[in-house]
């Protein structure tokens, strides 16, 4: 179940003069970031109620990194949330961005950072597979394979 | 638009609060009052805490709509549970309180408790009658602007409070309480019955 996904962000560089396999190349030469996502998980329940996304994500970069947000085509909304308990409320907001350090990671874990998935656009059932794209503030992607299960089984 | 239903009476244990040795949680006997409610059922029945009398009973605020932590507390219990004795986890329920009923019908709340189990039944009714079990004991709930969708959070305390068979208020868990602390302490709760 711990999938780990070594994916490199991409950087959408626009390069219109180029042929395909020039852009591949040029895309794979401007790889700035190394980030490894792992342990992708996506709580969900049944109903239409929101998902949550779990991971681990590592910047193994040289730079820091911003996450800023995210989209799943299973989705009609994602948010980068974080719960919180402050003199015994539990509370949940939207975070703009999410930085890691170099060499730093950030385990995104129940009760604290997670996605919020919002508005299932498709059957999503335990046992699926989600595609969500992460999404930087250097306007780099990454995306990352979710497998989704039951809250119960985390 | 920030709408706070109720003062955050959220330090419950300021006076009066003892760490009973009896108990790895927080000790409420002395200080809540026995379980009380009218409201309506996962099957959309009305119902009162009567109905509920004769099994140890378990009870958290939450809505169906919270993505994190209400379902993930709702899992570590029903963990708990399941590592209870065979024989003694059917005395033992949770009730699953909406503190969202606009969104949270009895259908919308069956669905969701039956991810968790047998032993969970969902609550929800008017606005007043969940204001005043919420008020009982001192539970205080909030709700964020909506966003473009309608969407909402709400903002609601993490505690679980533990009743006698009789409906006696007995234990309460914080969200910084174990699993292993709940589970000691349900244990002891039944022994007692």
């Amino acid at each position: 179940m711990n999938t780990t996904h070594a994916l490199r962000a991409v950087r959408r560089t626009l390069l219109p003069a180029l042929s395909l396999a020039a852009l591949c190349a040029a895309v794979a030469t401007a790889q700035a970031a190394d980030i490894d996502v792992s342990d992708a998980r996506l709580s969900i329940l049944p109903g239409d109620t929101p998902g949550a996304g779990y991971f681990t994500l590592h910047n193994a970069s040289d730079e820091t990194i911003s996450l800023v947000g995210a989209e799943s085509p299973a989705f009609e909304a994602v948010e980068v949330h974080e719960s919180m308990e402050h003199d015994g409320m539990m509370h949940m907001h939207e975070l703009e961005a999410v930085e890691v350090e170099p060499g730093a990671s950030i385990e995104f874990a129940p009760k604290g950072h997670h996605l919020m998935l919002m508005r299932r656009t498709q059957e999503v059932n335990v046992g699926d597979e989600v595609d969500v794209t992460l999404r930087f503030a250097d306007d780099t992607t990454l995306p990352v394979t979710f497998d989704v299960v039951s809250p119960t089984a985390l | 638009m920030r709408r706070l239903w109720l003062p955050i009476v959220a330090t419950l244990c300021l006076a009066g609060c003892s760490d009973d040795p009896s108990w790895r949680t927080t000790d409420i006997t002395e200080i809540m009052p026995p379980l009380d409610f009218a409201l309506i059922d996962d099957d959309g029945e009305a119902v009162t805490a009567e109905a509920y009398r004769g099994k140890t009973t378990l009870v958290y605020f939450g809505y169906t709509q919270c993505p994190d932590v209400c379902p993930i507390t709702l899992a570590r219990l029903g963990s708990v549970i399941n590592q209870l004795d065979e024989d003694v986890r059917d005395e033992v329920q949770v009730l699953f309180v909406s503190v969202d009923p606009g969104r949270d019908t009895p259908e919308v709340l069956k669905r969701y408790v039956g991810a968790f189990g047998p032993e969970f039944t969902g609550l929800t009714g008017e606005r007043e009658d969940i204001d005043a079990l919420t008020n009982r004991y001192r539970i205080a709930y909030e709700y964020e602007e909506p966003n473009e969708y309608g969407d909402y959070i709400v903002n609601h305390s993490s505690a679980i409070f533990a009743f006698d068979e009789e409906g006696h208020a007995q234990f309460l868990a914080r969200d910084s309480h174990s699993p292993q602390d709940i589970l000691g302490d349900l244990r002891t709760l039944i022994s007692k019955s």
